[in-house]
């Protein structure tokens, strides 16, 4: 099976750390379902251009975490995720998401009014369009 | 996962090998291969690669200093079972083989290899569509090099050296190697030690690369933490002067030039530190890229030895 995960070369992000927030991501999202069988560790090492220190490391974090689970002999495969835990992350990605969008305004001096008045008409704007 | 890092054990081991040469003296090398992993030996031509993977064949003998296999020092030869557990494919073929077909040399290795898999042996060799009624000295060198490695891995090693093997291979035999060996590692607990010069292989394959350089081993790392170890940043500049002000800011970096008027390009290590540092100076940052593993290799070869990532992390 092929994983949509893309490694940014130029990313000062740790290589484990690109595949991990992605992989993660994936699940979360349901994008990957539940029960589904993951690539062995040196396949995706393959596919990913890393090595097998770096994927099984990110194998046992998300196991860690109870997004995966490991079954001798099978494989690893993708656990059920809870809907809090699809909650949590939903709300994680947009404020992240929105604080950076801030840095961005705070670096070019926007004012907090400014900034909120664009914010409310973007959103407008987006969801107006949708109905 | 930190306990598990402690069991990893030790397919081969090196303790001040040094081997003269007419020539030349390669050593003492010092370097320990973990079993279970792919590593990969890199460095130029007559760094010593080929002489490494023969000490670990006792093909050759160090001079002084000592090699183990999984532990122990065979002085006084490799034992046939061990030896068993070993293939290897040389970086030019044995000749003794040279008036055989693929079917008859492989009748002959049976005979030494306990675990030989015919069926595995048979596949592969239709895999890479290596000739059935050809000599194998009469066949090209892609295909003689696609029987070499077919025949290693029906062996079914523990313990597998290759010699560049892929010098030769079309893209499409090059390819089939790769899932190969990759599949290989997966379904065995398996070593393997291959020295080439194609860095898409040491991608695909390599967890681990060893950098030599004439005769001397320059280090030993795990392939991630290269990752972004040494980037390329371009930045503006209004003329001579303000580099030289920004070299004498950045002693560390490498290779500071101007690229065009206006434009300077610099090749620094662990650029989140220094993109900041470069903008605290009022230099604007243009562009960064971090560099390929041939790159960083290259590099390390000339004497830059990089930051790994491991040992910031302090891990």
């Amino acid at each position: 099976m092929w994983i949509p995960i893309q490694i940014n070369e130029n990313s000062a992000e740790p290589l484990y750390h690109q595949i991990e927030t992605q992989l993660r991501s994936l699940i979360i999202s349901g994008t990957i379902t539940e029960g589904t069988l993951l690539p062995s560790i040196r396949e995706l090492a393959g596919d990913l251009k890393c090595s097998v220190i770096t994927v099984r490391r990110v194998y046992q974090d998300l196991e860690n975490e109870g997004l995966l689970r490991t079954r001798q002999g099978t494989g690893t495969f993708v656990s059920h995720v809870g809907d809090g835990t699809m909650e949590g992350y939903k709300q994680d990605v947009i404020r992240k998401a929105l604080e950076s969008a801030v840095d961005v305004g705070l670096s070019v001096h926007c004012s907090e009014e400014e900034l909120t008045v664009m914010f409310t008409e973007i959103v407008k704007n987006k969801y107006g369009k949708r109905e | 996962m930190k306990g598990e890092k402690l069991m990893v054990e030790q397919a081969v081991e090196l303790r001040n090998v040094c081997k003269k040469r007419r020539h030349k003296t390669i050593g003492p090398l010092n370097v320990s291969l973990p079993q279970g992993y792919i590593t990969a030996l890199v460095g130029q031509n007559g760094s010593g690669k080929s002489t490494l993977l023969h000490l670990l064949m006792q093909l050759s003998f160090p001079g002084e200093g000592e090699v183990r296999w999984f532990g122990e020092a065979y002085v006084d030869g490799l034992p046939l079972k061990l030896r068993q557990q070993m293939a290897y494919v040389p970086e030019v073929s044995q000749s003794e083989e040279n008036f055989w077909t693929a079917a008859e040399a492989a009748e002959f290795r049976r005979h030494w290899y306990p675990s030989w898999d015919q069926g595995y042996f048979e596949e592969l060799i239709g895999k890479f569509e290596v000739p059935h009624n050809a000599r194998l000295g009469k066949m090209s060198k892609g295909e003689r090099r696609k029987f070499e490695i077919a025949a290693a891995l029906a062996a079914k090693p523990r313990l597998l050296l290759l010699d560049e093997p892929s010098s030769g291979l079309d893209p499409f035999a090059w390819k089939i190697m790769i899932e190969t060996l990759q599949r290989y590692m997966d379904e065995h607990e398996a070593t393997i030690i291959i020295s080439t010069h194609i860095v898409e292989e040491v991608r695909r394959l390599a967890d681990y690369i060893v950098l030599m350089h004439q005769g001397q081993l320059l280090g030993m790392t795990e392939k991630d933490s290269l990752f972004g170890s040494w980037s390329e940043i371009w930045v503006q500049i209004e003329g001579e002067q303000e580099l030289q002000e920004l070299a004498a800011e950045l002693p560390q970096a490498l290779e500071l030039k101007l690229e065009t008027p206006g434009v300077a390009s610099l090749l620094t290590q662990q650029i989140y530190l220094y993109e900041k540092r470069i903008q605290d100076l009022g230099v604007k940052v243009l562009k960064n890229r971090s560099l390929e593993l041939d790159e960083i290799l290259s590099l390390w070869t000339r004497g830059h030895r990089p930051v790994l990532i491991d040992q910031k992390r302090g891990e």
